[in-house]
């Protein structure tokens, strides 16, 4: 899979993960604009986007977060072109109060918003289920299963978006988005770009008092006819058997439930739902109509099953229905075979052909003594070397860390274990705006430029404005780095290597007011850590940038240049095993020589930022010069 | 159960290149035909986090995850990971594993505090996993990676013993040419190198405990 993929005419079969799928259907579908901020698990749909943007004629940006995404084509549809936005499910948080205002006021081109859960919280900050969101705001959602269906669903929706005006949402979760697999692609048949001239009336998307009430009743009369279509709609497949059990599932949920029955050797009906709003009443109700038992699979809340218990009162009232509220399923967590197989044995009362327990239990007395492999900051990661400044910088001194999203959030983890609060993208300044209130404690708040351009601005001018005693530390790598090092504001690119004008930090800081600033480069660990000390002691609001290029993105950019990375690597003669180089720096590529005891250096790990060199008090590490270790 | 179906379950630390080897089997499948399907990781843990891909080859299963105790195969590139998994595997299925090892940094840290303290090694991890199967091969990956002049083609050596294995029906030819799209242009003939030196390795050890091609 790769670019080819997404640029070469079908019909033909292709392995592909399911967010390039989403972008292979988009790209069939002729869309024109394309606006996202990257979110895991839907990074790939914008890398993706952004490594084909010249390949096409389309307009694409990474905009400074998902609100502005969807209002860029919220504007682009209004004018009739189709566009596409995508964002995790938090990432629709940020996004929601244009989304409930766009439902009112439609649009005219296809608009298709991808919103992705993350059912475990594998990189997010909960477990929120973003399908209420449709429910709330009147908008369709279709929930695909695997990349295949990912592809078609995501083609039908912007024809479906047109036909009824509205932006059409497909709900997916990480196990579908990073699900690879077979996509049987079509024609690839774009149109050239071209300029739209302004067709509507005044006030066509003005949405308030009046008009407001208006496009209500217009959205509640355009979701009658949608649930009618949906009735008949290809999404949604009915097997029947003779069983008088069923299984409704959706999403990642129906492939779980279908390994689940093979496990089982069991033939329940299944009804596997595709459109999960409207959801097709009638289908649902002669589907439960002649069961006795319902098993409904989905993740996260109970959002299918409490609309198909109302449904099956009226249809089936003797229906024994099972799921959440039976306390078969858990409302937290992914499922995987297992579970689902674990909770139909349960229900019907099998034998389960293999012993989960036993293989759990076994493993879990296997594994007594095996060091966790927590998510680390990789080896040169500039984070590391801020956190260490700061550690220092503040040693002796009580004080509280605000922290935010991005890699820097990792701190909390063993084993460093610093930070004190993570809410959401921006919060640092807020809540650190409460704490200088409430405590004692010196209060620092730390963000990353990504994040900062994101939703931190209101954070820093409420600060300023109130004069609160915060330092704040910013993170400047250069780059959106935990999502696969997009460019963001401060770049001069963006989507598909397109120049942009970088957003130059100190003139934002200076333009906001803040008089109070200190720039430090923490490969540069003395002079880091002695002016931020410094920095630190004095009343807030004040601000520290510590710039340093992500070290992902800067081995990249040294590999185009043909620049080799040089390790560095441990004097043994002079090594006094003061492991300054191992406590509180954490360093991937540091390890202890099991026989010696003194630390050595993974010449494939080591980034050469040469930051350990600067800590240890011998001098006895230093760059390689074909030695080696 | 499905009729044909073979489950790798494939695990490492970040950066040892574990989507590319999962999307290479994948490239192979679709280019013979053969539906294949996978569960990956992707995001948060960038460089040194653990990474799992599930793998899942056959007409029968939905699911990108596969269940406790369904892996045919357990393909480790680092052997700390090939233990950390080992429910995933069935019992009596494979384990082929590098015999790399990337200490966790916190296992480094706790070596601070306790002088006698030892890393856990290849030989625990082997010993751990003798309790499951007695198919068990380790390979030393990047040993064989340096000789053909890069490092990071550890994971087409695991790829390369792999494909000896006869329950994996994927053809070698599909293989080669997955590898050919996948790699940079310019590091095909040490990937195809890897890939045979690989295969050289499992003969010469996976090939006494599991049937393997001829």
């Amino acid at each position: 899979m790769g670019i080819l993929d997404l640029t070469k005419d079908g019909p033909s079969k292709v392995f592909m993960l399911c967010n390039e799928a989403i972008v292979r259907g988009a790209v069939e579908a002729d869309v024109k604009v394309i606006a996202a901020y990257p979110g895991s698990p839907t990074s790939e749909i914008l890398d993706s986007f952004s490594s084909i943007a010249t390949h096409f004629d389309c307009r694409m940006e990474i905009s400074s977060n998902e609100k502005v995404a969807l209002e860029t084509c919220a504007g682009a549809s209004m004018a009739g072109m189709r566009s596409i936005t995508s964002m995790k499910s938090v990432g629709l948080n940020v996004a929601s109060d244009s989304f409930f205002s766009l439902s009112y006021t439609g649009v005219k081109g296809g608009m298709v918003m991808v919103v992705a859960d993350d059912p475990q919280a594998h990189s997010s900050q909960t477990e929120q289920d973003g399908r209420p969101y449709a429910s709330n705001a009147y908008v369709p959602m279709l929930s695909p299963s695997d990349p295949d269906e990912a592809y078609r669903m995501t083609k039908a929706a912007f024809a479906m978006s047109e036909k009824y005006g509205v932006p059409v949402l497909l709900h997916t979760s990480t196990r579908v988005n990073h699900q690879s697999g077979m996509v049987q692609t079509g024609r690839l048949t774009r149109t050239p770009f071209r300029k739209l001239n302004w067709d509507h009336p005044p006030g066509r998307f003005v949405t308030i008092a009046d008009s407001a009430r208006k496009f209500k009743a217009e959205m509640l009369e355009r979701t009658k006819r949608m649930e009618g279509d949906f009735e008949t709609s290809e999404f949604n497949l009915v097997t029947d058997t003779d069983s008088d059990m069923g299984v409704v599932a959706s999403g990642a949920g129906y492939n779980y439930a279908f390994d689940a029955i093979d496990i089982l050797g069991i033939r329940p009906a299944l009804l596997k739902l595709g459109t999960t709003y409207p959801m097709p009443k009638k289908l649902i109700a002669d589907f439960v109509s002649d069961l006795s038992t319902l098993v409904v699979v989905e993740e996260l809340s109970p959002y299918l099953e409490t609309h198909i218990t109302a449904i099956a009162k009226d249809a089936n009232p003797k229906l024994k229905i099972f799921g959440k509220a039976s306390g078969h399923l858990s409302e937290s967590l992914e499922y995987n075979p297992n579970i689902v197989a674990v909770a139909f044995a349960k229900i019907l009362g099998l034998k389960l052909p293999v012993d989960y327990e036993k293989i759990t239990r076994r493993a879990k007395e296997l594994k007594r003594g095996l060091p966790d492999r927590w998510p680390t900051f990789c080896s040169g990661c500039p984070h590391r070397a801020t956190l260490h400044a700061l550690r220092q910088a503040m040693k002796g001194r009580k004080h509280v860390l605000a922290t935010d999203i991005g890699c820097y959030s990792m701190s909390f983890l063993p084993p460093v274990e610093y930070g004190d609060s993570l809410l959401s993208m921006g919060a640092c300044m807020g809540v650190a705006a409460g704490l200088q209130y409430a405590i004692n404690e010196k209060v620092i708040a730390m963000i990353g430029d990504s994040t900062f351009y994101h939703a931190g601005l209101p954070g820093l001018v409420n600060a300023i404005h109130h004069g609160d005693d915060i330092t704040l530390i910013i993170l400047d790598n250069e780059v959106t780095a935990m999502t696969g090092q997009q460019p963001n504001p401060g770049s001069d690119t963006t989507a598909g290597q397109k120049p942009a004008k970088p957003m130059v930090l100190e003139n934002v800081l200076n333009g906001f007011g803040v008089d109070d600033l200190t720039v430090v480069d923490p490969y540069d660990i003395e002079d880091a850590t002695a002016r931020m000390k410094e920095a630190l002691s004095r009343k807030g609001p004040n601000v520290i940038i510590s710039r340093r290029a992500c070290a992902l993105y800067s081995d990249r950019n040294k590999r185009r240049r043909g620049e080799s990375i040089i390790h560095s690597a441990v004097d043994k003669d002079s090594c006094k095993m003061p492991y300054a180089c191992v406590r509180e720096f954490n360093c991937p590529a540091i390890y202890i020589d099991d026989d010696s005891r003194k630390t050595r250096i993974s010449e494939e790990l080591c980034d050469g930022c040469g930051v350990c060199g600067r800590i240890c008090p011998f001098g006895s590490i230093h760059q390689a010069n074909g030695g080696g270790n | 159960m499905a009729a044909r179906e073979f489950s790798i379950y494939m695990c490492g630390v970040g950066g040892q290149g574990l989507v590319l080897l999962s999307n290479a089997i994948g490239s192979a499948c679709a280019r013979a035909g053969i539906r294949a399907l996978t569960g990956e990781q992707h995001g948060l843990s960038q460089r040194s986090g653990s990474i799992n891909i599930h793998m899942r080859i056959g007409d029968g299963v939905r699911s990108p995850l596969i269940p406790i105790g369904g892996a045919s195969v357990l393909l480790a590139l680092e052997a700390l990971e090939a233990l950390r998994y080992v429910e995933y595997l069935r019992d009596g299925g494979i384990v082929l594993m590098n015999t790399r090892i990337q200490h966790p940094v916190g296992e480094t840290a706790a070596h601070i505090k306790d002088k006698k303290a030892r890393y856990f090694s290849v030989a625990d991890v082997k010993d751990r996993l003798s309790k499951v199967t007695d198919k068990i091969s380790a390979i030393d990956a990047l040993d064989i990676a340096r000789s053909v002049g890069n490092p990071l083609t550890e994971n087409i050596v695991m790829l390369g013993a792999l494909s000896t294995i006869e329950d994996f029906w994927i053809p070698e030819g599909a293989l080669i040419e997955a590898i050919k799209e996948s790699v940079p242009k310019k590091a095909v003939d040490v990937n195809l190198k890897a890939f045979k030196l690989g295969q050289g390795a499992a003969h010469s050890d996976l090939c006494n405990v599991v049937k393997c091609r001829e």
